[in-house]
């Protein structure tokens, strides 16, 4: 076990005086993280220094209910009154995120509840802004349960019980699903896998560059075996993913994430690290040089990204795309992460992709693994 | 200390190592002297485990194959590819090598420090190894092969490519390691370091045993008489003879002799006579 620490240390010590990878692994992800969070409206629902996403709003309702609702949102977009004509054209242009039209009957909608139409708004997006749409609508419907929440306890505390045919007591066991609170919390998750994908190929093309070098059969004519010697850069690999996933939660912290479980969060975090410990393993297989490894090592990961959704989000993918993504692991690496962030997946939940991620992990480690073997 | 018995070793259809036995005995400074691509790498990775024979056995004194990772740790090799990290220090790579070997704590200082010391390099020790040179790079090869203190030590082609004051400091460290009692197998294509170093030489081509035996032995057994130069009324002749005293005194009393030179049979010779070819072909 002494050696292989000996050897994970060594990885460990040249890891910083790679500069390109230290760049690619730590800074890289970083940037991409902050940007795009920024890019897709920031931290909307913070209220504090960060822009509220603007959009403009249609009252056709003119109730109590639809202007409580707007009043509600007020709190995470900046709403801007204006005809639907006009609402139209500021979205063509750009000024706005999209339009919010409260359709008539909204507010008698509000007064039923569990029956007859629902309340309707329509929401008028601009089609390259998908991710902010997103982000609109989980706000829309974060606004509504709030509300519905609010009449469940306006209707038990208001002493006066109508009459039902049957009464019944409800307990709500299904959880609230929130949606990603601001940008960050979408942009997050992306970041990590671009950290995840800097550190593997930095690892992976160092482990060609042993070959190549000399040092791995240099290491093998010492008291090595194989596997301590695969088990030292796998070790290496493993921590520096962690710090990676550490360091990027810290930045985010900044920017207003907040983990609904960091016991969850951890455990998206090593299912990831072991995965992409095996790509690394894999990857250091696929080349006799650095130059081949490292482009058969992007062919690969590219196009998992782009499935995977680390590079645009998966909701706001068609939806062929998504279903698509399924093979991809980043997609679950994507999906486990935003379940300790704002999924607020249970343990049982996790077990799906926690355990996809180790299986390729572990599949990919051993067909690397004997791909060196056969180099 | 170490015994080849019939060993075999084929990459595909080519064959490295064919049929060879030898025995190198303990505190000996033994050469493998052969030309490039002649099986002496392949002979040294055998011996050191990282190749296993198709047939024949490899086995260390009192240690058994070396095959066996506590084997290997009796042995020190210092291969012809420098294999350091050139973005470690050259005192970060000996403590590596040291770790790997299991040294640690004081131990490995001592030992860091010491082989530092012996390849002349201690004021470099904090230098990234990519900023040394060559002959720098193939001393600190050789300090790595040296730094868990391994009483059998395999040096494959360990002069190549560097300077003759790097040389020179190399030849130091070896005859250094070997009066301290050491077993060195030293591996070369260099005729003259052969000559300078070794007690016993194999002569190898094409994975077989050629010769094996002292210089004085190999050149005797296989060098051919020696070459009388002699230059008599401006004319140069040429003679083989293993009386050269004789033949001269012969030459002497039919003419005036201007200049005369003997030109003694060397381990060339030996290769030439052995295969048909030179070593550096």
């Amino acid at each position: 076990m002494n050696q292989i620490i000996a050897l994970a240390l060594k990885d460990l010590r040249l890891m910083p005086r790679n500069k390109g990878g230290m760049f690619f692994t730590f800074a890289w992800p970083i940037v991409l993280m902050v940007l795009f969070g920024f890019a897709f409206g920031g931290n909307a629902t913070s209220g504090g220094a960060q822009p509220k996403m603007r959009i403009a709003v249609t009252d056709e309702d003119h109730s109590d209910a639809s202007r409580t609702f707007l009043a509600g949102l007020e709190a995470s977009l900046e709403l801007t009154p204006m005809t639907t004509a006009e609402a139209d054209l500021a979205v063509r242009l750009g000024r706005r995120a999209g339009y919010l039209v409260v359709k008539p009957g909204f507010g008698a909608a509000s007064q039923r509840i569990l029956s007859g139409p629902s309340k309707q708004v329509e929401l008028g997006v601009d089609p390259a802004r998908q991710a902010e749409a997103g982000m609109i609508e989980g706000l829309l419907m974060k606004q509504a349960g709030a509300e519905l929440l609010t009449r469940f306890t306006a209707q038990g505390s208001s002493g006066g019980e109508a009459w039902q045919p049957l009464k019944i007591t409800t307990r709500a066991v299904a959880r609230e699903r929130r949606g990603p609170e601001n940008a960050f919390d979408v942009t997050f998750p992306q970041g990590i896998v671009w950290g995840l994908i800097g550190c593997v190929m930095t690892f992976g093309v160092s482990l060609v560059t042993e070959r190549t070098h000399g040092t791995l059969v240099r290491l093998r004519m010492a008291p090595l075996s194989r596997a301590q010697i695969l088990g030292g850069k796998a070790l290496a690999c493993f921590i520096t993913i962690m710090l990676v996933e550490v360091i990027l939660l810290t930045v985010a912290f900044g920017f207003g994430v907040r983990p609904s479980s960091m016991g969850i969060l951890a455990l998206a975090g090593v299912s990831a690290a072991v995965c992409f410990v095996g790509f690394m393993m894999l990857i250091a297989s696929l080349g006799k040089t650095e130059q081949t490894a490292s482009g058969a090592g992007w062919a690969i990961l590219m196009p998992m990204s782009m499935l995977g959704g680390a590079m645009v989000p998966q909701f706001v993918m068609p939806q062929w795309m998504q279903t698509a993504g399924m093979i991809s692991p980043i997609r679950w690496v994507v999906l486990a992460i935003e379940g300790g962030i704002w999924r607020q997946f249970t343990l049982n939940e996790m077990v799906l992709p926690c355990a996809i991620l180790i299986s390729v992990g572990i599949a990919c480690f051993a067909a690397g693994t004997r791909g060196l073997k056969e180099a | 200390m170490l015994t080849l018995t019939n060993v075999h070793k084929s990459f595909g259809k080519t064959v490295a190592v064919d049929g060879l036995s030898l025995s190198v005995r303990k505190g000996e400074l033994f050469g493998l002297l052969g030309p490039n691509g002649a099986g002496k790498s392949t002979s040294v990775n055998l011996a050191v485990g990282l190749l296993n024979p198709d047939a024949g056995e490899i086995a260390i004194e009192g240690l058994g194959n070396p095959a066996t990772a506590s084997v290997r740790r009796h042995i020190g090799v210092a291969p012809q590819a420098i294999a350091l990290y050139d973005l470690l220090s050259g005192e970060e790579n000996l403590r590596f090598f040291g770790e790997v070997y299991g040294l640690s704590g004081a131990a490995l200082a001592r030992r860091v420090a010491w082989c530092l010391d012996f390849v002349g390099l201690s004021d470099r020790k904090d230098d990234a190894v990519g900023k040394y040179s060559g002959g720098m790079k193939r001393r600190l090869n050789l300090a790595a092969a040296l730094v868990h203190d391994p009483q059998l030590l395999l040096l494959d082609e360990p002069t190549v490519g560097v300077d003759p004051q790097s040389r020179n400091k190399i030849f130091e460290n070896i005859e250094a390691l070997h009066a301290e009692g050491r077993t060195i197998i030293y591996t070369t294509h260099y005729m003259e370091e052969a000559v300078r170093l070794c007690e016993r030489i194999a002569i190898v081509d094409s994975g077989r045993l050629l010769a094996l035996g002292t210089v004085t032995e190999l050149l005797a057994t296989h060098g051919g008489p020696a070459t009388l130069v002699v230059n008599t009324n401006g004319e140069t002749r040429r003679m083989h003879t293993a009386d050269p005293l004789a033949e001269l005194k012969r030459i002497a009393a039919t003419s005036a002799v201007d200049a005369v030179q003997m030109e003694r049979p060397t381990l060339e010779q030996v290769f030439l006579s052995l295969t048909g070819r030179s070593l550096r072909d």
